[in-house]
């Protein structure tokens, strides 16, 4: 094998099929042969090889290359240990519970109640924020768009909150006492999913309309407010035992 | 193996030269006589590597590694909803290829409502086991979309989701969307008036979306109004196109998981 670039003299008619090599070239070879985009990959996996190697060899315990739970064997034996109790818990559950089947399909009477599955409710929630769609004064009090192009944009905004979350919470913060903001955003989170849920089977809450509306949007506020209270209380003495144990040996980035 | 060049191959004159006692020069001369013919070199060397494998030191956890009061095993059971809910789709997954054989998405009429509401009160009420085999199909189901948004919640107040685990985290939102469509498209396959409803609903959902809704609808759902198109899409979304989907995406968001590690709380 010649490792220069100059293409060789073509003398067996120019099949241009390359023998293969059965010694694999190192990273440094590899490295020599390219030039731009593939030689700065190589550059860069050649360094962040030495500060792997670099960091094991400081380390004094087992070695582990993730700063995680090992996810084989720990969590998977641990979980294989479980399946068997779990899938028996769905064969009772199915057993005890067994599913209904309504009257058939009818598109000339509508049921009184229309409802998806329980997992949905929140998302049907959303279709009914009509009240909340602002109307525009210079339009004539027209609204800007329909309460049902509302409601499926609602849900866009949702998901979409929920998706931007670890690009907004940065930092090595873990534990809901060390960033009571955002668990007091999660707690009202999941309060909102609650109530709005509730909000989408209103016609059959024992509730006035306009109360559920009011507690659907209070609701979570008021919880997030609490959680946030709280943790903040818990946090100094939690912390301290906290920086104690932990951030003396690995201090937070 | 001999360092030396002129010796490879000469392993009786190697024996002769080590003063071996009569027990090893017996198993010696068997075990070269055997590797002669078989290589038992090799299968020597994988034993081996099975050995040190097998008997591998568990790595400290990060619990351990810092001596934090080790309350990890207490949360445990939060750690488990992800597999929770891969378990339960591989059960939903069994139980539904089985009523796969019994089920037919024909919205044409018969004795009771349509041909696939029919069929649906023959798996319940005539065949063997099929009423649990449904109860199966739908529990699962149910205790997989719970277990999913359990385990996004967990997921969420451990700060799971930060670097280096944002991707797995997205890659989790279109996970818990597609279990949702698994859910609704499955909902919808019974034809009973339930299903129709909550289809009539989608169908209004898909025609308010802004500037492409007329399209939506007629893709999903096959029309702006319900009928036969509309079951036999929803029946090919839920055992064709959804199972390709989601199995390979759980695949790689475990796979992510695998190489990261399970972030344990600081």
């Amino acid at each position: 094998m010649s490792d220069d670039n100059q293409p060789d003299a073509r003398t067996d008619g120019g099949t241009g099929i390359v023998p293969p090599d059965d010694e694999t070239p190192t990273w440094s070879e590899r490295k020599s042969r390219r030039a731009g985009l593939p030689r700065l990959t190589y550059e860069y996996f050649e360094r962040a090889r030495r500060e792997d190697q670099d960091l094991r060899e400081q380390s004094t315990y087992v070695e582990r290359d993730v700063l995680g739970f090992p996810t084989w064997p720990h969590e998977l034996i641990r979980n294989l240990a479980l399946t068997s109790f779990f899938v028996g818990m769905l064969l009772l559950l199915s057993a005890t519970l067994p599913p209904h089947i309504g009257n058939p399909a009818n598109p000339s009477s509508t049921p009184a109640i229309i409802l998806p599955d329980w997992y949905l409710y929140w998302s049907f929630g959303l279709l009914k924020l009509g009240d909340l769609n602002p109307a525009i004064s210079l339009l004539g009090e027209q609204k800007l768009m329909a309460d049902r192009t509302y409601g499926v944009l609602a849900n866009v905004v949702i998901v979409g909150a929920i998706a931007i979350v670890p690009f907004l919470n940065k930092g090595s913060a873990r534990r809901p006492v060390e960033q009571p903001f955002w668990a007091a955003v999660g707690m009202g989170g999941v309060t909102f999913a609650f109530t709005i849920s509730m909000l989408s089977i209103q016609n059959i809450m024992p509730m006035n309309v306009s109360l559920l509306f009011d507690l659907t949007f209070l609701a979570p506020l008021v919880v997030g407010a609490i959680t946030y209270a709280v943790l903040k209380t818990m946090r100094e003495g939690y912390m301290y035992d906290l920086n104690r144990r932990y951030y003396r040996l690995r201090p937070p980035k | 193996m001999s360092l030396k060049e002129k010796d490879e191959h000469d392993h009786l004159g190697w024996m002769e030269e080590k003063q071996l006692s009569p027990i090893e020069k017996g198993y010696l001369f068997t075990l070269i006589w055997l590797d002669k013919r078989f290589r038992v070199v090799d299968y020597l060397e994988l034993l081996e590597t099975m050995y040190y494998r097998v008997n591998l030191q568990m790595p400290k956890s990060h619990t351990e590694q810092y001596n934090l009061d080790n309350k990890f095993w207490y949360w445990y059971p939060l750690y488990a909803l992800g597999s929770f809910s891969t378990l339960a789709y591989v059960v939903a997954a069994l139980s539904g290829a089985l009523l796969g054989f019994y089920y037919t998405p024909s919205a044409a009429a018969a004795e009771t409502g349509t041909v696939a509401y029919s069929q649906l009160a023959m798996i319940m009420q005539d065949l063997q086991f099929g009423f649990m085999l449904r109860s199966i199909h739908r529990w699962s189901a149910q205790v997989m979309t719970a277990a999913v948004f359990l385990h996004m919640l967990r997921v969420y107040f451990t700060g799971a989701y930060k670097e280096p685990r944002e991707l797995n985290w997205l890659l989790g939102i279109v996970l818990i969307s597609l279990t949702m469509g698994f859910g609704y498209t499955g909902y919808l396959l019974p034809w009973d008036q339930l299903a129709y409803w909550a289809g009539q609903i989608g169908v209004e959902m898909a025609l308010s979306i802004p500037i492409v809704g007329e399209w939506v609808a007629q893709l999903v759902f096959g029309g702006f109004s319900l009928g036969a198109p509309t079951l036999q899409r929803m029946y090919i979304l839920h055992v064709f196109l959804l199972p390709f989907v989601v199995t390979s995406l759980i695949a790689i968001h475990i796979a992510i998981v695998w190489m990261q590690g399970i972030a344990e709380p600081h």
